[in-house]
């Protein structure tokens, strides 16, 4: 005998046979939940691997523990300790200092393999230096040096063995080696060889504090990622080394998992309405297959099988489903991923790698598998709850209507009657709506968000002319800005005045000095800064709020003094910049008036009895030799106050005025422009930007610039991510809605084959039984979209417009992409009925009537 | 020993005025090996004694007793591994699982039970109800005579004390259905077992050991 299995398996089997075209759906239904998942999973992923390997990339290295200053011996001591993985070392030359690299530090070291690859910075063409001229440099260095990518090159450093002195020393290198440069860390390495090191720091003794030269930094790599400094601190111990000062890298720290978490918040929303979507269908399809079998399993029941049993038949088939439905999703979804990641990430810099971590197979597994289960739990419920006798009198129509007469004098008209069908399963309806409509309403939310963004607002935000041109150390947050630098000198002015469709021009100087802070501004920085303020200052920038605290108790704060002109003096004195205060451009331009500047605040949230951090309008300031009236107090723009200061030595708190340029540039002859703003015509864009590209490409190439039409790209870029990942969710969701539409429809005629004959036979032409069915459909897509349109409304109108209130948004209502779907569902609303009816057609009714 | 008993048993479908009552105050009592046929016209309420008999549908009121099992007393879940093991259907329709062939239909309960069929016990019902040639096949393969015959070896197969037959000819032209009750009186007799049988038909009736007539849900015998 062939059965050897327990019977259940066979029935189990054979049923799972019997059910096709349910089974094509559900696979389908399973394998689209399961691609969805597995995405997510893979974006998640790969977005945490990335974010901790650009938090590796800024801070410069990926070892867990760096020390700043070492001995030899100590280092070697530390290497063979059993908990230490590795330990690379350093030792320190110098910084370069030709004039091409301003902007950018070059550290000039030497280091072993180790240090090399983990501070991203291993030769990836050539090799590290061996002999004592060469040297290894990375692909942003070249560029600024102006050196091709080709070993052999000569490269020319020049640097100073001691910083206190004047003394510079130039030493020529063959390039041996380089890799491409490492954007996100403020640093670059130029590698010598040891022999070279040994050479500089020959006789010379590193203890002392300001000492660079000979500085032996290491680089530990630990066993294990966690409780990295108590492992370090033990190490340190069982050493007798105790008390060496290490640095733990910010990528282990328990926030950075927190902030990468948080990251993610997004996708875990996302798969909450995978689940939900996934849910829809799933149960609908099951719920749909029981019912069409229930007198199968009334049978069963009556010949003996429990509940428990049922439902085991019921699991079984499920999990037929999902071993060929699950793993197709994985394949899709693990492609899609990949399809995604470098969408999504194309913003952040360095090797953008998806991630293949198996637990993004697990979890999409056992989601996928876990949302099955649950779609099945009522069906299966259904199936094995089952009382025989009812099974046999158990239809389609549901539960029985309420309803035990129905006034109707009108007759069986034929909408009458495809809407009376569309009630007989109220569930089942809802569920196919909600299906349907979840992924509408996603989609239109998804587009009127990314529509409400206002990129006017977003570049007032970040720029406030066509192109903007700074001083190469405008930035510089490392050395200072340099108020002498010579990157806008006269001939780029020149350049720039002579551009054709020149709209505007504006200027920018900036000074540093120190301030005695007056009584009147006093009492307002000791308003506004309140121990509560200070705290919360402190708790994201301690050293910013100490400075602060330390200003109020001197009653001394550096000074920032802007002269401005032109395009960046009539943006500030705006409506919305003008905090407090009225400004005339007339006693302005006299010289004897400033505006100072406050911090970020709204002008919606201030009043005129809110105090602000600065010097009060109509008081009296003394900046340098010059007594000063404050004339308004106005708002940081951006473009303007968010450079470099000239000291970056101490950390001090800082008050800001602008003065006219005019005169400034009395008080400060030998200040150069700090920053250059100008608009042109919008035909003439393109050819500036050339102009620029050339200037950057042959005569500097070190001069920052913004041009709006960049930042505008660059923001598409950086948003395209979400909008795609969106964008993508909403219509795999509304494709599984449609499905379930599909799915619903058809099953819904295809049950009732006996019951049109049975019509039929009384006299129901087929044109009316087909007109019958389209208005079926018709209706659902009706109540679809009434559904969805109003629940769009709803929440686009509601949430969105929210979301839209703050950043950079302008809210404005729109359906677009229901209007777009609209058709399409209408379409399908005609031609499934139609289509279904053509193959019912197939069949005589005789043949049909007989049906089982 | 009677090993079917119901005492009181009350069906009422629907809630007043609209109420039917298809089984009202009815105590019957059947002994063990006894062939009982039920009669009466169609909806006099004979199916639904029979189904309250085997446990497939609850009284409204009453007991049942089947070897001294109380029904009501029993869960869902007991109530039909109960039926499995104790009560052989035979329905009209042959109820026969249409994704199994015959032989795994025959022995479908036994298997639900997780017990080993006895060979030589199914060959000799094979044999006698004429179906070692039909084992592999399907059930829509088989014409209505042997659907039943089949329905009839499932129903001995796991060796009932009961056999519960609603109209088992109903379906069949009466030289079948002669040979069907033939065979049911034959088997029940070589097994011991008991049989309660619907009919309308007296000729079929006047064949069993006793008659109980069921008349708007009450007995008149």
């Amino acid at each position: 005998m062939k059965n050897r299995n327990s019977i259940l398996s066979t029935i189990t089997a054979r049923s799972f046979k019997a059910n096709r075209t349910r089974n094509r759906v559900a696979v389908l239904a399973i394998a689209l939940t399961t691609l969805m998942f597995t995405s997510l999973f893979v974006l998640s992923q790969s977005m945490t691997k990335n974010l901790i390997e650009m938090t590796f990339r800024q801070s410069g290295y990926d070892a867990q523990v760096s020390f700043k200053s070492v001995t030899e011996e100590q280092a070697e001591k530390i290497s063979s300790h059993p908990d230490v993985e590795e330990l690379g070392n350093s030792i320190v030359m110098g910084l370069a200092e030709n004039q091409k690299l301003s902007g950018r530090q070059l550290e000039i070291r030497w280091g072993d393999n180790s240090y090399a690859s983990h501070s991203f910075a291993f030769p990836t063409t050539g090799t590290m230096p061996g002999a004592a001229d060469e040297v290894a440099l990375d692909t942003l260095v070249l560029d600024r040096l102006g050196i091709p990518h080709t070993l052999g090159e000569a490269v020319t450093l020049e640097w100073r063995k001691d910083p206190a002195s004047d003394e510079i020393t130039s030493s020529t290198f063959t390039l041996c080696g380089y890799w491409d440069g490492n954007q996100s860390a403020y640093a670059s390495m130029a590698w010598v060889s040891r022999t070279f090191a040994d050479e500089m720091t020959a006789g010379l003794d590193s203890s002392g504090e300001s000492q660079i030269l000979g500085l032996h930094m290491a680089q530990v790599s630990l066993k294990s990622d966690s409780h990295i400094e108590e492992t370090m601190d033990d190490i340190l111990k069982d050493l007798d080394l105790s008390g060496l000062r290490y640095s733990m890298n910010l990528a282990y720290s328990p926030e950075m998992n927190a902030s990468a978490a948080q990251e993610t918040i997004p996708m875990y929303l996302g798969m909450v309405l995978v689940f939900i979507a996934g849910y829809l269908i799933i149960y609908n399809i099951f719920q749909i297959s029981v019912t069409a079998d229930i007198q199968f399993y009334g049978q069963l029941k009556t010949l003996g099988t429990t509940t428990k049993q049922i439902k085991k038949i019921i699991y079984g088939q499920a999990d037929r489903l999902c071993l060929i439905g699950i793993p197709a999703g994985l394949v899709l979804g693990y492609l899609l991923g990949m399809v995604l990641v470098p969408v999504m990430l194309g913003m952040m810099d360095g090797q953008i790698s998806v991630s293949a971590n198996p637990l993004i197979f697990i979890g999409s597994t056992l989601f996928a598998w876990l949302t099955v289960l649950i779609s099945c739990l009522r069906p299966a419920r259904l199936a094995g709850k089952v009382s025989p006798i009812e099974a046999l009198r158990y239809n389609d129509s549901g539960t029985s209507s309420k309803k035990k007469t129905k006034k109707s004098r009108k007759g069986a008209s034929l909408p009458g009657m495809a809407f009376a069908n569309l009630g007989r399963n109220k569930k089942r309806t809802v569920l196919v709506i909600s299906s349907l409509s979840l992924g509408l309403v996603l989609l239109s939310c998804f587009y009127a968000k990314n529509a409400s963004f206002d990129m006017e607002k977003y570049l007032s935000g970040l720029t406030i002319s066509d192109f903007e041109l700074s001083d190469s150390t405008h930035e510089d947050r490392t050395a200072g800005y340099n108020p002498n630098g010579t990157t806008l000198n006269q001939e780029l002015s020149a350049r720039v005045e002579a551009l054709n469709g020149l709209e505007g021009i504006g200027h920018m100087y900036s000074s540093q000095l120190s301030l005695e802070i007056d009584h009147q501004t006093l009492q307002n920085l000791k308003t506004y800064y309140t121990e509560d303020v200070l705290k919360e200052w402190a708790s994201y920038d301690k050293q910013g709020a100490q400075a602060a605290a330390q200003a109020m108790e001197d009653k001394k704060a550096a000074a920032v003094v802007y002269g401005l002109d032109g395009i960046p003096l009539d943006t500030i004195v705006q409506e919305q910049y003008l905090l407090k205060g009225d400004f005339d451009a007339e006693k302005f331009s006299t010289g004897k008036y400033v505006l100072a500047l406050a911090p970020a605040i709204e002008k919606d949230s201030i009043d005129q009895n809110t105090v602000l951090p600065t010097a009060s309008i109509g008081s009296e300031v003394i900046i340098g030799d010059n007594t000063y009236t404050v004339m308004a107090n106005v708002f940081p723009v951006n473009s303007i106050a968010n450079g470099a200061v000239e000291d970056t030595q101490k950390r001090q708190f800082h008050m800001s005025f602008i003065i006219p340029s005019e005169h400034f540039k009395e008080l400060w002859p030998d200040h150069t422009l700090r920053k250059l703003f100008f608009n042109v015509d919008d035909q003439e864009i393109a050819a500036a930007q050339k102009m620029l590209d050339d200037y950057t490409r042959n005569v500097d190439t070190t001069l920052p610039v913004t041009s709006r039409k960049t930042m505008e790209e660059q923001y598409k870029e950086e948003t395209r991510a979400s909008t795609v990942i969106g964008n993508a969710i909403s219509i795999v969701i509304a494709l599984v809605g449609i499905l379930n539409f599909v799915n619903s429809m058809v099953t819904a005629i295809v049950s009732r084959k006996k019951e049109f004959a049975m019509i039929q036979s009384i006299g129901m032409t087929k044109r009316q039984l087909c007109r019958m069915l389209v208005f079926e459909g018709l209706f659902y897509a009706g109540f679809t979209l009434l559904v969805s349109y109003t629940l769009s409304s709803l929440t686009v109108g509601t949430i969105i417009r929210a979301m839209a209130a703050d950043g950079y948004a302008t809210f404005r209502f729109t359906l677009f992409p229901l209007f777009v779907c609209t058709p399409v569902i209408l379409a399908l609303a005609v031609l499934i009925p139609y289509a279904c009816f053509k193959n019912l057609e197939k069949q005589s009714i005789v043949e049909r009537l007989r049906m089982e | 020993m009677s090993i079917l008993k119901t005492k009181n048993l009350k069906k009422y479908y629907g809630t007043e005025p609209n109420i039917v009552k298809a089984l009202d105050d009815v105590s019957i009592s059947i002994e063990q090996g006894e062939f009982t046929a039920i009669i009466g016209t169609s909806g006099s309420g004979k199916s639904t004694l029979l189904n309250m008999l085997g446990g497939l549908d609850h009284p409204t009121s009453g007991s049942v007793k089947v070897d001294n099992f109380e029904l009501g007393k029993l869960n869902d879940e007991d109530l039909t591994v109960f039926r499995r093991q104790r009560i052989g259907f035979i329905f009209q329709n042959y109820n026969l699982v249409p994704v199994l062939n015959v032989y795994e239909n025959i022995i479908m309960p036994i298997q639900l039970d997780q017990k080993k069929p006895d060979r030589k016990f199914i060959r000799e019902i094979v044999e006698l109800l004429g179906l070692e040639k039909k084992l592999d096949n399907m059930p829509n393969n088989l014409s209505g005579g042997q659907q039943q015959r089949v329905a009839i070896a499932r129903a001995l197969a796991s060796k009932p004390a009961i056999i519960l037959a609603d109209e088992p000819t109903g379906n069949l032209d009466s030289k079948t259905s002669d040979e069907v009750i033939d065979l049911l009186k034959r088997t029940s007799r070589t097994f011991g077992q008991t049989i309660v049988m619907i009919t309308h038909n007296p000729e079929i009736a006047a064949l069993a050991d006793r008659t109980i007539r069921i008349e708007d849900g009450r007995i008149h015998e």
